[in-house]
């Protein structure tokens, strides 16, 4: 048992390496394909992403939302459940923490956020049972419900937004009250000057925490990981896989709701149609990256800040749009190398 | 109605075969792109339409190497080729065009001046691929119910093991599937980017998406489909006039339809479905 660990282990090891190695010379191979120079390209990054403090408060602000949100899926992902509709259930539990914080500004504050946060994510979880009860009657697949249910949650937004909560003439609520706002990290430490670094990147790591301990050392943990691994053998071991099903969509669809305390309370103050800028599907290549490990999703988010500010960073050498690529380069080699190295190994995941 | 039949026609013949295909969303917007690119070159509608469709089978081979080679999870696939042709996209207009939201205008595709004459349907049919559209409703009826590359592909993606053990090569078949797919799909991006002269950003717009949907509700039959991709048209064109007239139905609960018609036919209250048995499962 313990040497099948390792090798997996080491597999893991492998396959990501090579799978960053892969990206990283592709993406070589492109800045040279537009006749750029990579080296003061990949200079500057570092540099910018590194070696300033708001660098790297901007890297880790932009990782949050894809921390709580591959932590969500990572629980989805472990069942086996393929839950494409991060995106619209994130925007969902955003957008009702934002009109919830609107309304209830007169409550104590920390009473306001609390029940934001209950709120907004039994809505994203509501919304995540909806895929999950139509598996579980109807055996209908979760792929396509949840990608239905992306477009419909959207246009759902879109028309309250529009017709009763937007502020005037744009695509978004009216701000929340100053005292709801999360506390920022450069008004602690002045080495984040001007970052939207917010508490809400320590939320994210201990959600990340929280959620290594219950997949992997609980026995609920380990009733996920049995049902997807092999849902018909599971009830074996006395547990029914629809009671998983049910249970790791509404905590995989709520966590993702969490996303909003990052933009609404913690960076913007209202919400934005649009805001989260597809992080529901670039978190499934940051849990990918991860294998669906919550730890392993820290460093895979914090990777695809450095990607995202990086971009930003040397814009006016590479069109920022390069990073849209990276990200498109990793999913795919991690896919592949994942494959080929799992079955060198004789590993069947 | 057009890109929504050629995109469900091409997501059938690779479910047919077995092989889910929700990279139908990427595969339009690429081949839009590239046609509205190569237009904007080389100037030469043919050539452009040409290199298009060349570059979607290059892709779909791709896909099918990552889901029948590899045997990769085909959704999470989907996923990936999506976000990584939205960022080619946006990537090569930012370099080629510098703008990373439009391209600049183009001729786009004639339509045939001597169908045109026709009074009433020839408005329709003189665009080329409107008519190859509605042709299509039966070359793929025929194609795979009637022909024995039809029945091949279709037993792959019922019962690969009986396949195989008939003597057909049934990764081959996949693979022809999702060939099939990539120019269906790369015609219905060509014909977006031809009405609009030019390739925006989001100009999909879930296109591909809805695409699926119609399929499903068309129960993987063409004619089913062809029927299914109409009525989302209608729903496109409402949503249009909505917007226009002011009526008091809200066009945001009308773009919705779609995808909650497609759930209802799903769980079974708008009739019964069943996708190949063996779609999704790699062999």
């Amino acid at each position: 048992m313990l040497s099948k660990f390792s090798i997996s282990a080491r597999a893991n090891i492998i396959s990501i390496s090579l799978s960053l190695l892969a990206t990283f010379l592709i993406t070589v191979i492109l800045i040279l394909l537009i006749g750029k120079n990579p080296l003061p390209v990949f200079g500057t990054m570092f540099s910018e992403v590194f070696f300033s403090g708001y660098g790297i408060g901007q890297t880790l602000f932009k990782a949050t939302p894809l921390i709580i949100c591959g932590c969500g899926l990572a629980f989805c992902f472990h069942a086996a459940i393929f839950n494409i509709g991060a995106e619209g259930q994130l925007n969902a539990g955003a957008f009702t923490m934002a009109l919830i914080a609107l309304k209830l500004d007169w409550l104590p504050w920390y009473l306001t956020i609390i029940v934001c946060i209950i709120v907004s994510f039994g809505v994203s979880a509501f919304f995540g049972l909806i895929p999950a009860i139509i598996k579980i009657k109807k055996s209908v697949s979760e792929v396509i419900t949840t990608i239905m249910m992306n477009f419909i949650i959207m246009a759902l937004i879109n028309y309250f937004l529009v017709d009763f909560f937007a502020a005037k003439s744009s695509m978004h609520t009216e701000k929340i009250s100053d005292n709801l706002m999360l506390m920022k990290f450069s008004s602690m430490f002045s080495f984040f000057q001007g970052s939207s670094l917010n508490i809400c990147f320590l939320i994210a790591l201990a959600l990340a925490f929280i959620s290594y301990i219950i997949i992997y050392k609980t026995k609920f943990g380990y009733e996920i990981r049995a049902v997807g691994f092999n849902p018909s053998a599971s009830k074996y071991i006395g547990t029914s896989s629809d009671r998983i099903i049910i249970l790791t969509f509404i905590i995989g669809a709520g966590i993702t709701s969490l996303t909003g305390l990052n933009f609404v309370m913690g960076y913007k103050g209202f919400y934005e149609y649009g805001f989260s800028n597809n992080v529901g599907f670039t978190a499934i290549a940051v849990a990918l990256l991860a294998r669906n490990n919550p730890i392993g999703i820290i460093f895979s988010s914090i990777l695809f800040g450095v990607l995202d500010f990086g971009g930003l960073a040397v814009n006016d050498m590479v069109p920022k749009e390069i990073v849209l690529v990276v990200q498109g380069v990793i999913i795919l080699t991690i896919l592949s190398i994942n494959t080929i190295v799992d079955k060198k190994y004789n590993l069947k995941r | 109605m057009t890109p929504y039949y050629l995109g469900a026609s091409a997501a059938n013949f690779s479910e047919r075969g077995g092989v889910i295909n929700i990279a139908i969303e990427g595969f339009m917007t690429l081949s839009a792109f590239s046609f509205a690119m190569f237009s904007i070159i080389t100037n030469n509608t043919t050539l452009s339409i040409f290199l298009a469709i060349i570059i979607n089978l290059a892709f779909a081979l791709l896909y099918s190497l990552f889901t029948v080679k590899l045997k990769i999870n085909q959704i999470v696939t989907g996923v990936g080729f999506n976000i990584l042709i939205a960022g080619l996209t946006k990537f090569l207009m930012m370099i080629i065009f510098h703008s990373s939201s439009n391209t600049d205008r183009f001729e786009g595709i004639q339509d045939n001046a001597f169908i045109g004459q026709i009074p009433v349907i020839g408005a329709i049919l003189s665009d080329y691929i409107v008519l190859f559209a509605i042709i299509l409703i039966f070359i793929s009826s025929f194609v795979l119910f009637k022909t024995t590359f039809g029945l091949r592909l279709r037993s792959v993606g019922e019962n690969p093991e009986a396949a195989e053990s008939l003597g057909i090569k049934v990764r081959h078949y996949k693979v022809y599937g999702i060939l099939i797919s990539g120019f269906l799909a790369s015609l219905a991006g060509i014909w977006l980017a031809s009405e609009q002269k030019s390739f925006s950003d989001g100009m999909i717009a879930g296109r591909g998406y809805i695409a699926l949907a119609a399929m499903i509700i068309g129960k993987w039959k063409p004619v089913n489909i062809f029927f299914a991709s109409l009525i989302f048209a209608f729903f496109e064109a409402l949503q249009i006039s909505i917007q226009i007239s002011g009526t008091p139905i809200p066009s945001q609960i009308i773009q919705m339809l779609p995808y909650l018609i497609t759930i209802l036919v799903l769980i079974g209250l708008i009739g019964k479905t069943k996708p190949p048995a063996a779609d999704g499962v790699p062999y």
